[in-house]
């Protein structure tokens, strides 16, 4: 019997095999675009065969910014509140960042599940590069995140009378930003899958990092007005510099040059996230 | 980058399509596989016996360069699983100890979505899976997701989407463990088939009749170590043509009895679990042998039976064999 496929240099081209069954009609394998796209796809079906997912991810965003608003609003405004902005104004970029941030820890997640139901070994087990997957997942979960806020701010303007001072176009690019830091965030979460394998201890990492780095940053209340020690901790926060820039594009205030540092910094955790996703997701299951 | 270890080698041993060269693979301390050599050649189907935790997996994971070997050489398909491992991937199909699908999307669309990756178009995508769901007795459960299967049926899924890219060798590891047997033998069915059709398979398994059905030979690994290989008939020739298995009475057990037949030259294989003792004797005349030794010793038996070697004395002869070696 011949022996078509060995010692062909790559790609092998599909010799037709005399015998039936084997070997009859192999395919020349994918491109890394075309398995990304394959696997983008898969994730993104899942998202609307499964819309309780998508409404879970909006709960959190949407509590935030009913109740900080009415609470807040109700308690008066703090000494260093920039004039003239209501506290829904205020608050809108940081509820925006936030889902940012929430969505982000979901790339992992969704990593974590690939690598419980064995999906990451039997890509293994193919000629798939397996770096596809991860970007397919965080480019799925960026559609999710968009998909989130734009709920978010549907509903601020509809049920809150939300119109900030920028006009729409600013504020598709605050909310552009609040995307854009889900995608490189949800690197550092994909990474900490690669390297954690579980759930569990994912989302106490999220906890751990995520409400300090909130609180402990201009979200809520102007920096200037957090005690001495978190206003340190608020000043080296990329996410004071994430939020501040939504607020400035979004309020037409001065300061969107803080998308500079923004954006950098998030670039650069996206990279780092990235070599170290990869080089995780080597390491034998 | 990639290509064939040796482009001579691969040409002129053709025919070896899994080739294992003093493999071994550590896990700390703890050696997995134990300078394992096996080669199967195209169009058979290797069997890999061994009990829990022998290292059966942990080879399968080499063998499909999903982990790398502390030392020693593995090649499928002609090319070397560490150097290139993509060359390996192309021409394999795997279908692990532990399901592997999406239990996010159905049954077809896991199929579609595998055909896709391997570059096939939507459409031969779609047949391809509708092929594979036929051929499993899948069409019914083709739109449910496997999260909604019975553990047999994600189990069919799991080996449908193993050959999705008409693989060259396949890699079975435990593949009927949960089946029922009507399952089982349609599985076997589908494997002499694909290698009637040239398919190299290496199955491993606890199941002694499905390597003797299946398997054109056998390696049994013990410990991360091959204590045994040949065909299943090469096999029952090491432990002796014909097993009789005396059932001592409660006065003697199978110590005693064990030492009473080693003295009268027969080589007594104790079976604690069934308080038994197996003897490997040439032919069915030699029973009077294990009788009158018996007798000698003054050692009452329950009952004596005599049968024709199975895989099963072989396995438990060699298993017992090599535990009383490493104790
Ligand atoms: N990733 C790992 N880390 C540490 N030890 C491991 C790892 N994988 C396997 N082992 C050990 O290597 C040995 C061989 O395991 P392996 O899974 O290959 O056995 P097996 O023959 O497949 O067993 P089973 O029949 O239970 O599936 C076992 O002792 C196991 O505990
Ligand atoms: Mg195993």
């Amino acid at each position: 019997m011949t022996t078509p496929s060995i010692g062909t240099p790559n790609p092998a081209p599909p010799v037709p095999d005399p015998a039936p069954g084997p070997a009859a009609a192999v395919w020349n394998g994918s491109s890394t675009a075309t398995q990304i796209r394959v696997l983008t796809g898969r994730s993104l079906r899942a998202l609307v065969s499964d819309p309780g997912v998508l409404a879970f991810g909006l709960f959190q965003p949407v509590i935030i910014l009913f109740v900080l608003t009415q609470v807040f609003t109700g308690m008066g405004k703090s000494a260093h509140f920039p004039a003239g902005v209501s506290y829904l104004d205020f608050v809108m970029p940081a509820v925006l960042v936030d889902n940012a941030v929430q969505s982000a820890v979901q790339s992992g997640i969704g990593v974590v599940d690939d690598l419980k139901n064995g999906m990451v070994a039997r890509l293994r087990s193919l000629p798939i590069h397996p770096a596809s997957l991860l970007v397919a997942r965080s480019l799925a979960n960026l559609v999710r995140a968009a998909i989130q806020i734009a709920v978010v701010i549907v509903l601020a303007v509809v049920v809150l009378g939300y119109s900030p001072k920028g006009g729409a176009g600013q504020l598709l690019a605050s909310a552009g930003l609040a995307v854009f830091i889900t995608w490189t965030l949800g690197w550092a979460f994909i990474a900490a899958a690669t390297w954690l394998r579980r759930a569990e201890p994912m989302q106490n990492l999220s906890v751990i990092a995520l409400i300090p780095l909130m609180f402990a940053s201009s979200a809520y209340i102007p920096v200037s007005d957090l005690p001495e020690w978190l206003r340190v901790i608020a000043k080296v926060n990329p996410l004071t510099y994430a939020i501040d820039t939504a607020r400035a594009l979004a309020l037409d205030l001065p300061g969107a040059g803080a998308a500079v540092p923004a954006v950098l910094i998030s670039a650069g955790i996206a990279v780092v996230g990235g070599v170290f996703a990869v080089v995780g997701l080597r390491r034998p299951l | 980058m990639s290509g064939p270890t040796s482009p001579t080698a691969a040409r002129t041993a053709g025919d070896i399509m899994i080739e294992a060269d003093g493999v071994s693979r550590a896990f700390g301390s703890l050696r997995a596989l134990d300078s394992v050599s096996l080669s199967a050649r195209r169009g058979t189907v290797l069997g890999l016996l061994g009990h829990n935790g022998a290292g059966k997996t942990t080879l399968v994971n080499v063998l499909t360069a999903a982990l790398p070997p502390s030392s020693g050489r593995a090649a499928v398909a002609g090319f070397d699983v560490t150097r290139a491992p993509r060359e390996v991937r192309k021409r394999i199909g795997l279908t692990g100890q532990f399901a592997s699908v999406d239990p996010q999307l159905s049954g077809r669309d896991n199929l579609v979505l595998l055909a896709r990756l391997l570059g096939a178009d939507r459409r031969s995508a779609r047949v391809r899976a509708d092929e594979l769901l036929e051929l499993f007795g899948l069409q019914g459960f083709a739109s449910r997701r496997p999260g909604t299967y019975s553990g047999g049926l994600r189990r069919r899924l799991d080996l449908a989407a193993s050959l999705v890219g008409h693989p060259d060798v396949i890699f079975l590891d435990e593949p009927t463990t949960g089946l029922d047997p009507s399952s089982r033998l349609n599985l076997w069915e589908i494997v002499e088939d694909l290698v009637a059709g040239g398919t190299t398979v290496l199955l491993t398994t606890q199941y002694l009749d499905e390597a003797d059905r299946l398997a054109d030979s056998i390696t049994v690994l013990s410990a991360g170590a091959v204590i045994a290989s040949g065909t299943a008939a090469e096999l029952k020739a090491q432990v002796g043509t014909c097993t009789v298995t005396v059932t001592p009475d409660s006065a003697a057990g199978p110590a005693v009895t064990c030492a009473a037949l080693r003295q009268a030259g027969l080589e007594p294989v104790p079976d604690r679990e069934n308080g038994t003792v197996a003897v490997a004797v040439e032919a069915s005349k030699d029973i009077a042998q294990v009788i009158r030794a018996l007798d000698r010793a003054g050692i009452g038996a329950t009952a004596l039976s005599f049968r024709e070697p199975s895989l099963d004395d072989v396995y438990l002869a060699l298993a017992g064999r090599s535990a009383g070696a490493a104790s």
